[in-house]
């Protein structure tokens, strides 16, 4: 339908900056999370493409279109919100039909339509209701309906299955997935749940403090983070993060806590050989990693204590304490060590990630922006 | 005796009901009787005056009352008012506060709860400090004002501005708490409920109205009710602010009361004016409580 462009977009609300010179491209017929903790300035990029706030500095294109100076009524656009905004003292019909009367839209076409989209989103039968009779789910179906009526060309979602029970939300989400691909509407999906993200988008961009830290696929938010925050942000449970000492003698050696060494041979090396860093960020994910009796071939070991085991049926997911670090490993779950065991933890070949101790910054992608420069 | 006791059941607890019923019964006695007195004097032939006095129902008191005939017994010779004037005049007057008041605080109310302006709290707190001022207190500075723009006014208007100075003037005292009531509602309503009519095609008049004006409808019932009242009941304003011939229920009763016409009145048709008077107060009574009910019952949902 349409793309939509962010191109260098600062807000500011007096003195805080909820979103920093954000450049961003929300593909056409694309299917967009915005992922980020509470108050990282999502709902106000959401808002800005909206129109209802205008950006302080930079511009908003709908494909070639400059719609920084446009009304929201001027720019097709639909709006689930957060709470869901449905109008409480107007049946569900009415709500549905609301955006097409404001169009001046013949009553037989509105009806047409109301029962169509109410149709689609299985909620014909709740039509003479209020809102307030209806549960979370319907809501949030009313709330789309109303936003899919008027056949938008950009969907904008503000986190609308956080209401829900978590039973209704993984059903829903596949729905909305569904109905985002059947329209082919570009769609950008608000939410702070990483799984919600990871599972339905086609690009996942993560914000924090209103500054995007990565925009990526699911797969590679999840396996190459770009920096410190979105390594330790994405993961149930998140990826463990410590810092290291580094020698240089023959290879680049990271000292590991509790008095291992591993040397770095992928394309890690390079990077480091050039930077010479005298410390690194380490980053490995739990489930990337298991508890061996023994350390051995050539993967990072880490030497530690066992702290706490919690099983989860599926797997378990282990706490090992070394010097004053506190890694978790998930472990199938047979394998259910006695808390004081000593234990080591290895890495899976190639899953150790590292980061610049100043930018926190992944030095993988520092190394392609140096290859890439030339 | 028995089963009451262990639970403090329903011996005790209907004991203590009696005890409770009587109490407030006596607490409020002295205005039932007040009230019973006067809308049972309005339809005797005699002040009722306690519970023992025989009367006669009669509607003689409506139709003198009626017909502006006040001081039948004393013989004197009078004119009858034009009792329907003052009635419409009353009318006037609470309609006129109530749409007023209606105007200016519906507006402001929904700038004060909406936009960010130079000096908003600091303008919201002044308007308690207005509200707190008396009414009376303020007649002086109001008079000046009423001279001063009479001097412009011609003479064949002269009524009329008379009329909408009052209105205007009466309306004023309200419109402080009437803000501040209306505001705390329109804080009530989401912002996103106007922004949804927004991105829906709607200009943000159209958001004021269809999305936000009828979830503050309970707000707005309360404060006209308030407006309306105070127009209706005034006293002061209008005897100081209007020709003396032109009457509202309240100076009229005010004039039939005061000193030197006591003796003259005949009270019972006074009672029938007093109850006149009294209506609109007894209707919302019966409103507000709808009105609450409503308000509790269909709340919004976040
Ligand atoms: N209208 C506003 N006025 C002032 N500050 C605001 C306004 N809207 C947002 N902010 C601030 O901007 C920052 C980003 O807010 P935003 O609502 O975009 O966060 P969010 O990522 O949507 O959070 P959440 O997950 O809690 O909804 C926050 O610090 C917030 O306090
Ligand atoms: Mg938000």
């Amino acid at each position: 339908m349409v793309e939509v462009r962010l191109e260098g977009v600062t807000k500011r609300f007096g003195r805080v900056t909820a979103v920093n010179n954000v450049n961003l491209t929300f593909g056409d017929g694309e299917f967009t999370a915005l992922l980020g903790p509470s108050g990282s300035g999502k709902s106000t990029i959401l808002y800005l493409v909206a129109g209802i706030y205008k950006p302080s500095k930079g511009r908003i294109y709908f494909g070639d279109r400059d719609v920084t100076d446009l009304m929201p009524n001027e720019r097709n656009i639909g709006l689930v919100f957060q709470n869901y905004a449905l109008y409480p003292h107007m049946t569900v019909y009415d709500n549905i039909a609301f955006p097409l009367k404001l169009r001046k839209t013949p009553p037989e076409v509105i009806r047409d339509k109301v029962l169509e989209v109410a149709k689609f989103l299985h909620i014909h039968e709740l039509l003479d209701r209020y809102p307030a009779q209806l549960s979370g789910g319907q809501q949030q179906r009313v709330a789309l309906a109303r936003a899919l009526v008027k056949e938008p060309e950009v969907l904008l979602l503000d986190e609308p299955l956080s209401n829900l029970d978590a039973l209704l939300r993984i059903k829903i989400r596949s729905e909305l997935k569904r109905i985002q691909k059947e329209l082919g509407v570009t769609a950008i999906y608000v939410t702070h749940d990483q799984s919600e993200a990871l599972a339905m988008a086609d690009k996942v961009v993560v914000i924090n403090r209103g500054v995007i830290q990565q925009e990526a696929p699911p797969d590679t938010i999840y396996n190459e983070p770009r920096n410190v925050f979105v390594a330790s942000f994405i993961g149930s449970p998140p990826a463990n993060i410590f810092p290291a000492t580094m020698d240089y003698t023959e290879e680049p050696c990271i000292n590991l806590p509790g008095g291992t060494r591993h040397c770095v041979e992928d394309e890690y090396a390079s990077v480091l050989w050039r930077m010479k860093p005298s410390k690194v960020i380490v980053g490995f994910r739990p489930e990337h990693a298991e508890i061996v009796e023994n350390p051995v071939d050539g993967r990072p070991v880490i030497v530690g204590e066992v702290y706490t085991v919690e099983p989860l049926g599926r797997e378990n997911i282990v706490t090992v304490a070394s010097e004053d670090i506190h890694l978790k490993v998930i472990t199938p779950p047979e394998v259910r060590p006695e808390a004081g065991e000593l234990v080591y933890v290895a890495v899976e070949k190639g899953k150790l990630m590292l980061f610049d101790p100043q930018t926190e910054v992944n030095l993988r992608y520092i190394a392609r922006e140096w290859s890439q420069g030339g | 005796m028995g089963e009451g006791i262990g639970e403090g059941g329903p011996l005790v607890r209907g004991t203590m009901g009696i005890v409770i019923i009587l109490a407030l019964l006596l607490a409020s006695l002295p205005i039932i009787m007040t009230y019973s007195t006067l809308i049972l004097t309005s339809f005797a032939n005699t002040i009722v005056s306690s519970p023992w006095v025989k009367f006669r129902f009669t509607l003689e008191n409506w139709r003198l009352f009626l017909e502006g005939k006040l001081a039948p017994t004393a013989g004197v010779v009078y004119t009858p008012e034009d009792i329907l004037r003052f009635i419409v005049n009353t009318a006037i007057v609470a309609g006129g506060v109530t749409l007023v008041v209606l105007a200016a605080s519906v507006t402001s109310a929904y700038a004060f709860s909406r936009m960010n302006f130079f000096m908003r709290s600091g303008m919201m707190r002044l308007l308690i400090l207005l509200h707190a001022f008396p009414g009376v207190a303020l007649i002086v500075g109001v008079y000046a004002i009423y001279v001063f723009l009479n001097s412009y006014i011609p003479r064949d208007y002269s009524v009329y501005y008379s009329f909408i100075f009052v209105i205007i003037a009466r309306a004023s005292l309200e419109i402080p708490m009437a803000i501040w009531i209306l505001k705390g509602f329109f804080d009530r309503v989401p912002w996103e409920l106007e922004w949804a009519t927004i991105v829906d095609g709607g200009s943000r008049l159209t958001a004021l109205r269809t999305a936000v004006l009828p979830l503050v409808k309970p707000g707005i019932a309360a404060v006209a009710i308030f407006a309306f009242l105070a127009g209706w009941e005034d006293l002061i304003y209008v005897l100081v602010f209007l020709p003396p011939h032109e009457k509202t229920l309240a100076t009229y009763i005010e004039s039939q009361l005061g000193s030197g016409t006591l003796e003259t009145t005949y009270l019972p048709v006074v009672a029938a004016a007093g109850t006149l008077y009294l209506i609109p107060t007894i209707i919302f009574f019966v409103v507000t409580q709808r009105l609450l009910l409503e308000t509790m019952s269909g709340g919004l949902k976040g």
